[in-house]
């Protein structure tokens, strides 16, 4: 883990967890409605100000407190082109996969890769820490995910174009091809 | 499977019972191929006389550069009118297929590469013209610039020049995440050539937006606006990639399926990011239920007969 | 470009079915299973991720890169089953293992049909009552992985009936009917209202293909035959159940036919010893009719399930909405390997009116004479297709124009993402 990040995530974590302090609340705009107030915005005044935590311009994390539920956006690292594909294409399978996920919003507050949002019924029913182990789990996993995907991808595109270009070239050098891979791996 | 086959697997099934068995069938039969090409196989007249017929897009050019006299060298005897919508019809009567066996499969084999064989004139007259600058060692040669419209927006463009010839492909990428992909692929074939073993393999460039030098002159680039999405990929091959006999054959083989090899191995690579970004995403799920506390499975029950009887017979 | 034909794919739970649409017959026919290498550890469970990245090891990465590629399916995975372990990605009709199927589409596609998907249609089949998820990541994978230019997911039992349309016996193209399903493993029996499978009265029999074989195999056993090699009895079995096996109208009247004119009845078969390559011939006697016989007389084979087929479908009709039990009866439509014998669809629809005729005369005297009933028509379905007739059906939607209409494109999957394919129209609800 390199230096930022620790501290990063120890940020995260620690607000999280003072932030995840959910109580059941009615709706005070329609009668017998309990909606989660930080998507609903019905009233301001249950409606906490919402905090950044940023490791670079790139890698953030926004909070939004509210007395009965919590919203957290994170930004993923994207470097390039790739990256930022890999990174969509991720994000995308796992929102589709929302239902699962309990905890995941079906789509990303703007500006931001992934939500999820967090209800005092969420809270009632699992272990709060285990959540915030959840979030944190998650930030640190899917940047290596990431990572190893690009990683693999480019391996196989090296792997393909030489056993392409491999077919095309003299027969002759065939033996020390072979010699070649033996050195190599 | 790293590499694609040469040959149509379908065509080669089907017509192995009736052509190498000589088991006279049925057949009313539409087949595919890469890049368009689909053939019909059929049986309108009787069991034993077998019509198929090829349809491709590039029929015409492919013509201009030879495809008819391969046509006739090759599938000569069988050559007939071609059907109503198709480009080139053979017909086979199994009462006058060869007697020996290994040269009616052969002539299976021979089928299933048919495509490959019409796609290989271009390559053939090219590299023919090639030795044929090298010998008179003009100064200034005036080589033929063949393209082949192969696919809707996308063709291969090959030229013969004094020391080399050149192929350039140009390929579309319909989605983003193909041509990112794409662009990491090609740049990759760019570099392979880094490997102290492939030297010796074909010079790769690839240009995007750009198209080459040697086409850019073309009227169908001249009024076509900068496309992202359209690739440009030049091998340039020399002498010793087409010596005679079956590095040319292999070369020509290999060179005419770079695009569907290509987008292969773009779609396999895809398939497996989805493999695993599920095992991933089971990852993820078991943190998230680690949340959930245990249900603890007891309901509080009064003894009654019928528990007490059930609870002794799970015992039993 | 002319536009090319829909590629057909029809996975079943045994075999695979592959072709384009327009054909009579599906250009591959092979087992659905894949053979990956084990030691590769993707897939299985789904569950195992590469633990560490392995950047500095440029040699490991590569490697790993490629190992996915490294499998086979159909009969080459069969004939590669000692270096590679086989996989069955499809369980009871249902897809149980998506990194599996993916990668068998995969070489479905790029090596058997060599088409490029990106210029095609698709058709896929699935089972009655799939769930809607599984067409949401069939529609994932379709889309994002192939970019295939469009996608109808048809149930298998509505492709059964739209191939009985070439058949002269029913007029004009009706989606009522209930469809006899046997293939190796069980026979289904599914009633199919409007376009739509009435879900809560589907039924399974646990007799089907391999249950007549085996039973043909006790017979020979029982008999003694010591010409048949051991090592071949169960091919010997399903040959004798292919070639010569019909289905007969009176089990009594065949028996007593077969005692007093033996030389016509009795044919021979004659089989090559498999290891020592040594000709032998058997006598094919009463196997011929019985084993087909299961189906309608299930105790003389087996003792859990004692049912005959036609009492099943009269069942299964009879659970259905009362407005619709006329269109079920009148098209009983067969498909699957195992209908095939001849003379099935005859008994199979004289043993159900039978049972009908009997009900409506009760019905009538019950009511004391005051109440006459339209006879209600009974029509067992045999047709030529029969066999694949599941992707004959496919073959025949997809090559009307129509069909295009029907499926989901790309275009509209990128606009609304894989929801849109939980719902796929039935042929002939729309315009």
């Amino acid at each position: 883990m390199s230096n930022t990040l620790r501290p990063y995530l120890a940020a995260v974590r620690s607000t999280l967890t003072a932030a995840l302090c959910l109580e059941n609340f009615s709706s005070q705009v329609v009668e017998r409605h309990n909606k989660p107030e930080v998507e609903a915005r019905s009233s301001s005044e249950v409606v906490m100000n919402p905090l950044i935590i940023s490791r670079n311009e790139n890698e953030k994390v926004l909070i939004e407190p509210s007395i009965n539920s919590i919203r957290i956006s994170i930004k993923i690292k994207q470097a390039d082109e790739i990256e930022t594909i890999l990174c969509k294409k991720f994000t995308r399978f796992m929102m589709l996969r929302a239902e699962n996920f309990i905890i995941l919003r079906r789509k990303p507050i703007d500006g931001y890769n992934i939500s999820f949002l967090i209800t005092n019924f969420h809270t009632e029913q699992m272990y709060k820490h285990k959540l915030v182990d959840f979030i944190i789990q998650f930030m640190e996993d899917v940047d290596r995910e990431i990572n190893e995907m690009k990683l693999s991808i480019n391996a196989r595109a090296r792997i393909v174009a030489e056993s392409y270009l491999f077919q095309v070239r003299e027969t002759i050098l065939t033996n020390l091809w072979i010699f070649y891979l033996l050195y190599h791996y | 499977m790293i590499l694609l086959d040469y040959h149509n697997v379908v065509i080669e099934e089907t017509l192995t019972q009736p052509i190498v068995n000589l088991e006279p069938t049925t057949l009313d039969m539409t087949v595919v191929d890469f890049d368009g090409v689909s053939y019909h196989l059929s049986t309108p007249v009787s069991k034993s006389v077998i019509k198929f017929s090829l349809v491709m897009q590039c029929y015409k050019e492919l013509v201009k550069w030879g495809a008819q006299d391969m046509l006739q060298r090759e599938y000569g005897p069988y050559y007939i009118p071609k059907e109503e919508g198709y480009d080139v019809t053979l017909e086979f009567d199994l009462q006058k297929l060869p007697e020996d066996k290994e040269q009616r499969e052969e002539l299976v084999k021979k089928l299933a590469l048919i495509k490959r064989n019409l796609m290989a004139q271009p390559f053939e007259r090219a590299f023919e013209q090639q030795a044929k600058f090298e010998k008179e060692e003009q100064a200034n040669p005036t080589p033929d610039l063949m393209p082949i419209h192969y696919r809707d927006q996308e063709a291969i463009y090959i030229q013969a020049q004094l020391d080399r010839v050149t192929v350039i492909f140009s390929t579309l990428f319909k989605e983003e995440t193909d041509r990112i992909f794409g662009k990491l692929f090609l740049q990759e074939f760019v570099d392979a050539r880094r490997l102290p073993a492939l030297q010796n393999a074909p010079q790769v460039l690839y240009s995007s937006k750009e198209p080459p030098l040697e086409v850019r002159h073309l009227s169908e680039f001249k009024n076509l606006s900068e496309n992202e999405d359209i690739s440009y990929v030049t091998f340039v091959l020399f002498p010793r990639h087409f010596v005679k006999g079956d590095v040319r054959e292999k070369t020509i083989s290999q060179i005419q399926l770079f695009r569907d090899y290509l987008h292969y191995h773009i779609k396999c690579s895809k398939a497996y990011m989805h493999s695993r970004m599920r095992a991933r995403v089971q990852a993820f799920l078991k943190v998230l239920n680690r949340a959930k506390p245990e249900v603890p499975n007891v309901e509080k029950k009064t003894i009654t007969l019928v528990t007490l009887y059930l609870v002794v017979f799970e015992y039993l | 470009m002319s536009r090319l034909p829909p590629v057909i794919m029809d996975n079943g739970t045994g075999y695979t079915k592959l072709g384009f649409a327009g054909n009579n017959i599906p250009s591959f026919v092979f087992p659905t299973v894949i053979a990956t290498r084990d030691s590769a550890g993707t897939g299985n469970t789904g569950s195992s991720i590469p633990s560490k990245p392995s950047h500095l090891s440029g040699n490991i990465a590569s490697k790993r890169g490629i190992e996915d590629l490294d499998f086979f399916i159909g009969n080459e995975a069969l004939a590669n089953s000692k270096t590679y372990g086989l996989h069955y990605p499809i369980r009871h009709g249902q897809i149980d293992n998506w990194d599996q199927m993916e990668r068998f589409w995969e070489q479905s596609i790029f090596k058997y049909l060599r088409c490029e998907p990106e210029d095609h249609y698709f058709l896929l089949t699935e089972p009655p009552l799939n769930a809607p998820e599984n067409r949401e990541q069939t529609a994932e994978i379709m889309f994002e992985s192939f970019n295939i230019q469009g996608l109808y997911i048809a149930v298998q039992a509505v492709l059964a009936l739209a191939a009985s349309w070439t058949s002269n016996k029913v007029s004009g193209q009706v989606l009522t009917g209930t469809v006899v399903d046997s293939g190796d493993g069980v026979t289904h029996v599914i009633p199919v209202a409007e376009g739509y499978v009435v879900g809560s009265s589907i039924k399974h029999i646990p007799i089907a293909g391999r249950d007549i074989t085996s039973f043909v195999q006790q017979l020979h056993r029982e008999r003694n035959e010591t010409s048949i090699p051991p090592e071949d009895s169960l091919k010997v079995a399903e040959r004798i159940k292919e070639q010569y096996s019909y289905v007969c109208q009176d089990i009594v009247k065949e028996f007593k036919k077969y005692d007093q004119e033996p030389d016509k009845n009795f044919e021979k078969y004659q089989g090559v010893h498999s290891v020592t390559g040594q000709p032998y011939e058997i006598d094919v006697g009463f196997e011929r009719f019985l084993g087909p016989e299961i189906f309608f007389n299930p105790e003389i084979a087996s003792s859990d399930f004692l049912t005959p087929l036609p009492e099943v479908v009269d069942n299964v009709i009879q659970s259905c909405p009362i407005d619709v039990r006329r269109g079920l009866y009148k098209n009983i439509v067969l498909s699957g390997g195992s209908t095939m014998f001849k003379d099935f669809s005859k008994r199979l629809q004289r043993d159900i009116k039978r049972t009908v005729d009997v009900r409506v005369k009760r019905s009538e005297t019950l009511s004391g004479g005051t109440l006459k009933a339209t006879p209600i028509e009974v029509n067992v379905i045999s047709h030529k297709k029969q066999r694949y007739a599941v992707w004959f059906g496919g073959s025949l939607l997809g090559s009307t124009p129509k069909f295009y209409e029907y499926c989901h494109t790309k275009a509209e999957y990128e606009e609304h993402g894989p929801s849109i394919c939980r719902h796929n129209h039935v042929f002939g609800s729309m315009g």
